[in-house]
């Protein structure tokens, strides 16, 4: 080859580089699909089954014959829960992979950190994260929510706080995007009740003891501490507020309060403390559908996994989407076809095979989800129900549903 | 007061457990000359081989870190004899990355086998001793009277053994003391174990009062660096010195930073001292040449 000749076959690459929305989804038969969920770090106790829970929706949906005329290739990598390592994991499956769509990121930090790129390459991202700024920075339209924002889990915290007759509450947040999102979210919902929180501390990850920090909050005498940690941290703090013998409630998220926690403390220290998680939608087909096949690939119940409901979710959505704009649809044209499938306007459907039959006669449908009937907001945000638990005797005892 | 008084002895404590990885690295970078990055997965290996040791019903803590210890020091021996002694006449950049590169092999074979759930030792929680608001933990305070005996035993060594004066003697000149006819075989055989074993025991103290997961050693492993080089690099008494004066400065600073920013004065200090002493608080020009 001649010099010219490279020449123009590089300007003509170049050209197509930044004409990527021009770029069929269908490329060579199949859609690929990138999974970046955090298998190591402090999403480690959710991430596999994330990732398996995304195999098992595509495995479903390749036996159904695949979708819009293609099947599912995945590509999965390790967020690591870090935003450096999820960046580089990102760009590998975006540049070399050359996947059209990446799920199931967990943290929010990761989220905020791969929206740049996905958003770059005018490629579809799904997450898990709570963190409100994804909403206003998602400008492309082209990210997608399955969790309650940490907003709305600081309106439960609130609401919960509300019920139980607490007075005094102090909020301790993990420092990333999500930790301070609750505490931010919980601040702003009591303050506007007229209430007042008594004390705050951000503290840092990866910190062998949280002493300081508990001392600070405890001087303020609250009657309850909202947190916005996750669980190792959690593990450390309560070991040492356990042992400093000062009472006073807490109220946690599900992610940080859950059975590992009641393992590492024992009951002894665990009790009574209020565990709030968003509830997968249980009374749904579609969620007894998704719980039996994840027990039969794991071995574990559905319900020990809240996330693994919503990256499944996530599957069987991109997947109706594809089906919905058809063979040889662009990215930003599934991407269009989300709400459509969805949202209220439809006829309900449980399963990809359901909606793929209704969709072949022209049907409109609305896929009603495992983790939440999804119906996406002007966000791409969805609004789980959340579970209030109490932790008793070492069981995560569920007290209350709130919707807010 | 009450809560000076409370920072002071969370700094210490801190210290203490940092001291120990500190002292492991300035040992090897006296002698071998390099930062030997893989410390704080040498710890991860002592605190999952401690943790191991207890679900599988070997009691007694001290039973599973004796355990922990000798299997780690085995490690760090294997390490020296198949990796670090073979880059020895290799510039010092070979070893540092060599060392990460085991860094990442052993946190990936302990998550490989153990997973990446969280563990913890089964210690029982015991109510602090509280002297009119200055809280006491007695889990806190056996983690601290560990790491005092230890770095005691590790001095023990160093500055009243024969081990420890050829030791000394090659970290001061390598040539003068290979002319004068120490043996490096064994003595670097002794130290590498010497060095497992602290960093097994760092371990297992930073296990305990934090939680047991593949990246525990890692993520402490920058605050052990700062305080070797706060310490003055290849100086013991240094090494933890330094370890404590910044544990106390960042604890300290608390109520005037807010936890948020303690990391940010801890590196202050670190900054200061180096501008005032570019060789550390202990250490000797030559080395940092």
């Amino acid at each position: 080859m001649n010099r010219r000749n490279l020449l123009k076959l590089s300007a003509t690459g170049a050209a197509l580089h930044i004409l990527p929305g021009l770029a069929l989804a269908q490329a060579g038969g199949v859609f690929k699909v990138g999974t970046l969920s955090p298998i190591t770090g402090a999403g480690s106790p959710y991430g596999p089954g994330m990732q398996q829970a995304i195999r098992m929706a595509v495995d479903e949906i390749n036996a159904a014959g695949g979708a819009g005329g293609v099947k599912l290739e995945l590509f999965s990598e390790d967020s690591q829960t870090k935003p450096d390592a999820a960046v580089l994991a990102a760009k590998k499956l975006i540049e070399i992979n050359k996947v059209q769509a990446i799920l199931g990121t967990w943290a929010s930090g990761v989220t905020l950190a791969v929206m740049p790129l996905t958003d770059a390459a005018n490629i579809i991202q799904m997450n898990t994260s709570g963190a409100p700024a994804i909403s206003n920075l998602d400008t492309k339209d082209l990210v997608w929510r399955y969790q309650a924002t940490n907003d709305r889990f600081g309106m439960a915290f609130a609401e919960i706080c509300k019920k139980n007759g607490y007075k005094r509450p102090a909020t301790m947040a993990f420092n990333n995007a999500s930790g301070l999102g609750n505490t931010q979210g919980f601040t702003k919902a009591w303050e506007a009740t007229g209430g007042k929180v008594v004390a705050h501390v951000t503290y840092e990850p990866n910190r062998p003891s949280y002493r300081s920090e508990l001392q600070k909050i405890l001087d303020a005498k609250p009657d309850v501490i909202v947190t916005g940690s996750y669980l190792p941290d959690s593990t450390i703090i309560l070991r040492e507020w356990f042992q400093s013998g000062v009472p006073v409630k807490w109220i946690m998220p599900g992610w940080a309060a859950n059975p590992d926690l009641v393992k590492a403390l024992g009951n002894e220290v665990c009790e009574g403390i209020i565990s709030v998680d968003s509830v997968s939608n249980e009374k749904s087909p579609s969620y007894a559908h998704f719980d039996t096949m994840y027990n039969k690939a794991t071995g574990k119940p559905g319900s020990t996994n809240v996330y693994a409901a919503m990256t499944y979710d996530m599957a069987i959505v991109l997947a109706l989407a594809l089906e919905a704009a058809g063979p040889g649809a662009t990215v930003a044209q599934v991407n269009s076809k989300i709400r459509e499938i969805g949202n209220p306007g439809g006829t309900a459907v449980y399963t990809f095979a359901q909606g793929k039959a209704l969709l072949a006669k022209k049907e409109k449908i609305n896929y009603e989800g495992a983790s939440s009937k999804l119906d996406f907001d002007q966000y791409g945000d969805v609004t789980p129900d959340f579970g209030v638990y109490v932790i008793e005797k070492g069981q995560l005892v569920r007290r209350d549903v709130v919707s807010i | 007061m009450i809560q000076f008084l409370n920072l002071l002895i969370n700094g210490v404590i801190e210290g203490l457990v940092v001291a120990l990885p500190a002292l492991a690295m300035t040992l090897v970078m006296g002698v071998n000359r390099f930062p030997n990055a893989a410390t704080g997965d040498f710890m991860t290996a002592g605190a999952y081989t401690a943790v191991i040791m207890q679900t599988l019903g070997v009691s007694s803590l001290l039973g599973a870190t004796v355990v922990a210890a000798l299997g780690t020091a085995v490690i760090s021996v294997l390490s020296y004899e198949l990796i670090f002694k073979k880059l020895a006449r290799q510039p010092m950049i070979a070893s540092l990355l060599a060392a990460i590169g085991l860094g990442f092999l052993l946190r990936s074979v302990i998550s490989f086998f153990a997973g990446h759930d969280q563990r913890n030792f089964q210690v029982p929680l015991v109510r602090a001793w509280n002297f009119d608001g200055i809280r006491l933990l007695p889990s806190d305070l056996n983690i601290a009277a560990a790491a005092l005996v230890c770095l005691l035993l590790v001095f023990l060594l160093l500055y009243k053994t024969s081990f420890g004066r050829q030791l000394r003697a090659v970290s001061d000149n390598p040539d003068l003391a290979r002319a004068s006819g120490i043996r490096a075989r064994s003595l670097m055989i002794g130290l590498w174990l010497l060095v497992g074993i602290i960093s097994a025991i760092g371990g297992v103290l930073l296990g305990m009062k934090a939680v047991v997961m593949p990246e525990l050693g890692w993520d402490h492993l920058l605050p052990a660096f700062a305080a070797m080089v706060l310490g003055g690099i290849g100086s013991p008494v240094g090494a933890v010195l330094g370890a404590l004066i910044m544990c106390v400065a960042q604890e300290l600073s608390v109520p005037l930073l807010g936890p948020s920013y303690k990391l940010v004065l801890s590196f202050g200090v670190l900054a200061l001292v180096l501008l005032i002493r570019p060789s550390g608080l202990m250490g000797r020009t030559e080395l940092v040449r």
